[in-house]
């Protein structure tokens, strides 16, 4: 993926990497759903960047899905990286209105932080 | 006394009512009836607080809790009751307008201290504060779900006997259950009670954070709660106040309730805004609500939620608030995840506000200041792998002399090795000051900037590395620093000098932000044959492996820091991270259980934990981790 100055840019590639391992592809079993993420970098909607989780594929890629995601998910950077790494709960962070979500509500409930794989530190 | 505040009648506060509130103060306190006598004679020997009733403005400023006197355990309640029990006057003198907010903020302050303090709360009267109906809602509410958590250990009747002198203090009507009682009849009683319950320091945290966030919420843009804390100089309220934060998410019992508790009344709000718009949202959340049950169930975080809700269901209240609540839709499982978006959005706000980024935040009780050389007991307890020790001595150091650059840069070090970029960032900053031109500093710095995913800053000091480098210094072109800058520079650096093992652990940092990672692999080995016994080396190593998704290779390269290197905290949550992105869940909850162990204030690592409990389907262990039950989580997953 190209370069962003998003921190989330960096947890995504970190998951298309993760997609292609064997954990990786368990995960697109088990969830098995498309989602988009339209990450703005401070305020919700502004400047966003999006990118698609293809949980089916076991894909990531930069740019709206062609088709109808199962879910459309819209944050800032740093409400995507609270989420990733479990330090918040995206429902609660839906109900103060820090997420918008359309598409399917039992989709979105399956976008946990154990999707993603957790970054190591140097 | 009485004359300074009734010398001071042509303060009026926007909307103040005409009357003189500050005589009226001064007499209840100082005295007409008896029965304020009996108040000045209880504070007794015991804690100590007899300033208190004197409301002594001279001592405000002096007695601000700056790093001498929080150590001295015994004086910190009277420091702290002193200091905060007077602002409410203090504001008036020094401003023609004094704020509502920060009126309301001392007040609020008062309150909390005097609870903490187990001294009685005394009626307030302030002039008013122009608070609209759901303000005063809001305030009551809050007040008494954290006068029941401040005051759990108090009857009932004290309990409200307090909220009351508050609200009515503030001019809220109060309706709550309950007859209005005078406070000063069960004072004394309940101050011989409350002696020994003097609230540990967490919960202090939490509740100035209720306060603050409220002065926020009231809509005044100018942050008055904030200024009036910082007014006190950088050393008193502002960095104390961040450092309690950061001591929230210890998610100790008191701060994690009283964490839930705020968050539930700040939550209520929106629900009422929620419950009272009509269908969309409404609809939303009702398919939300399953959601919510199950997160709730799963990912609930920050707090002993459960225990919370024994313990609110115990105190049976029936507040219209809790009624409104259930009667709007909302299920039970609601009550957890309001504490969660509080925890969250105070580690938001202490990360991403200017002021606290970069901030050196002290730990509290240190036994070593005083120490006659806590340098070298620093650098002795850091070589013994007692990390959260030698935090504690080196942090002794640096208070008693700031410009110790390798008390500070040690600093950094131990908690990069204790899993804190953050104070390792906030320490190397310091350190920095002090010591412009050092390359550990910078490497330093640029390594702990890349791990929290800030690549500019991350590039920006490796730069610096290199242009202070008295030997690569001419290789770095004369560029702003804005300009980027790739490894290339570097690696004719490390051509220049393959024995250099740090050109080459800088190369490695450069490629995993690249995200080259068989080049930055390919680095650190070098450097590794170069520098085989460097613990943090073998740590490098395996985590640009790990975020390379080989992690079966991590875990050998962090085997074998450990070897070397038994309490590097790092790398115990690092290995849990590589079993987990391998699915190994019930092998990663071991590896992080020995991290938190060894730091029990490795956040990521207690939210690592959670997630892998729930994953492993051990989500009977889940209270154990939010209650940060080290014995109960070491028992019964041991390495």
């Amino acid at each position: 993926m190209d370069s962003s100055s998003l921190k989330s840019a960096q947890l995504l590639e970190q998951l298309r990497l993760h997609l292609a391992t064997d954990a990786g592809k368990e995960l697109t079993k088990k969830v098995g759903l498309v989602y988009q993420l339209n990450i703005a970098p401070k305020k919700l909607g502004v400047d966003e960047e999006i990118y698609v989780v293809d949980l089916k594929k076991g894909e990531v890629t930069k740019g709206p899905y062609q088709g109808k995601p199962d879910a459309t998910f819209s944050f800032t950077d740093n409400d995507f990286l609270g989420i990733a790494t479990g330090k918040t709960n995206p429902q609660m962070a839906f109900i103060r209105g820090a997420i918008k979500i359309k598409g399917s509500i039992s989709a979105a409930q399956k976008f946990t932080p154990d999707i993603f794989p957790k970054p190591a530190k140097l | 006394m009485r004359h300074l505040i009734t010398g001071q009648n042509n303060c009026a506060p926007d909307g103040a009512s005409s009357s003189n509130p500050f005589g009226a103060l001064a007499n209840a306190v100082l005295g007409q009836s008896s029965k304020a006598q009996s108040i000045k004679e209880l504070p007794g020997p015991a804690v100590g607080v007899p300033s208190t009733s004197d409301f002594s403005t001279a001592a405000p400023l002096s007695t601000v809790p700056g790093s001498e006197n929080e150590y001295k355990q015994d004086q910190r309640p009277l420091a702290r009751v002193t200091v905060i029990q007077n602002p409410v006057i203090l504001c008036l003198p020094r401003t023609p307008n004094c704020p509502p907010q920060r009126v309301l903020s001392g007040v609020l302050h008062s309150f909390l201290a005097s609870g903490r303090a187990g001294v009685p709360f005394q009626p307030v009267p302030v002039p008013a504060l122009g608070l609209s109906e759901s303000e005063k809602q809001c305030i009551r509410d809050r007040s008494c779900i954290m006068a029941r958590h401040i005051l759990a250990d108090q009857p009932e009747e004290y309990i409200q006997a307090q909220v009351n002198t508050l609200l009515h203090s503030l001019d809220i009507d109060n309706q709550m259950r309950g007859p209005m009682h005078g406070p000063y009849p069960e004072m004394e009683e309940y101050w011989k009670q409350s002696q020994s319950a003097l609230r540990p320091a967490p919960m202090h945290n939490a509740a100035d954070n209720w306060v603050t966030e409220f002065g926020q919420q009231s809509n005044n843009p100018d942050d008055w709660a904030h200024s009036f804390e910082q007014q006190f100089g950088p050393n008193g309220w502002a960095s104390e106040f961040e450092q309690h934060q950061s001591q929230m998410a210890m998610g100790q019992m008191g701060g994690a309730n009283m964490a839930n508790l705020a968050a539930m009344e700040q939550s209520r709000m929106l629900a009422q805004t929620l419950a009272s718009n009509n269908d969309p949202k409404f609809q939303l959340s009702q398919g939300a609500d399953k959601w919510a049950s199950e997160f709730s169930s799963e990912h609930n975080q920050g707090g002993q939620s459960e225990n919370w809700i024994n313990e609110f269901s115990k105190l049976n209240v029936t507040d219209e608030w809790a009624e409104e609540f259930s009667g709007g839709g909302f299920g039970e499982s609601y009550a957890d995840p309001w504490a969660d978006e509080f925890q969250e959005q105070l580690s938001a706000s202490r990360q991403s506000s200017g002021a606290s980024r970069g901030v050196y935040v002290f730990s509290e009780m240190n036994p070593y200041v005083g120490h006659p050389n806590p340098m070298q007991e620093g650098q002795e307890l850091f070589r013994k792998g007692l990390l959260s020790e030698a935090i504690l001595a080196l942090e002794a150091e640096v208070l008693k002399n700031s410009d110790n650059a390798e008390g500070w840069r040690l600093l950094g070090v131990t908690h990069a090795e204790n899993d804190d970029d953050q104070l390792a960032i906030a320490a190397m900053m310091r350190a920095q000051e002090a010591d412009p031109r050092n390359l550990e500093v910078l490497l330093a710095l640029g390594v702990s900037h890349t791990n929290e995913l800030e690549q500019g800053e991350a590039l920006r000091y490796l730069y610096r590395w290199l242009q202070n480098h008295p030997k690569y210094g001419a290789l770095a072109p004369p560029q702003s620093t804005d300009t980027p800058y790739g490894p290339d520079i570097v690696r004719e650096a490390a051509q220049m000098s393959p024995d250099d093992a740090d050109v080459h652990i800088v190369l490695g940092v450069l490629y995993n932000l690249s995200r080259e990672y068989d080049k930055a692999i390919a680095a650190f080995k070098t450097a590794l044959q170069l520098k085989p016994q460097d613990y943090s080396l073998w740590n490098k190593l395996g985590a640009t492996q790990a975020n390379s998704v080989q992690s079966a290779d991590a875990v050998l390269a962090y085997q074998q820091a450990l070897d070397l290197k038994p309490n590097y905290v790092r790398a115990w949550a690092n290995m849990g991270i590589s079993y987990a992105n391998q699915g190994l869940y019930e092998d990663s909850i071991r590896y992080y259980v020995r991290a938190v162990a060894m730091n029990p204030k490795a956040d990521n690592a207690w939210q690592y934990l959670r997630i892998s409990l729930s994953n492993a389907s051990r989500a009977d262990m889940i209270a154990a981790c939010d209650s940060r039950n080290l014995d109960a989580l070491q028992k019964e997953f041991p390495l």
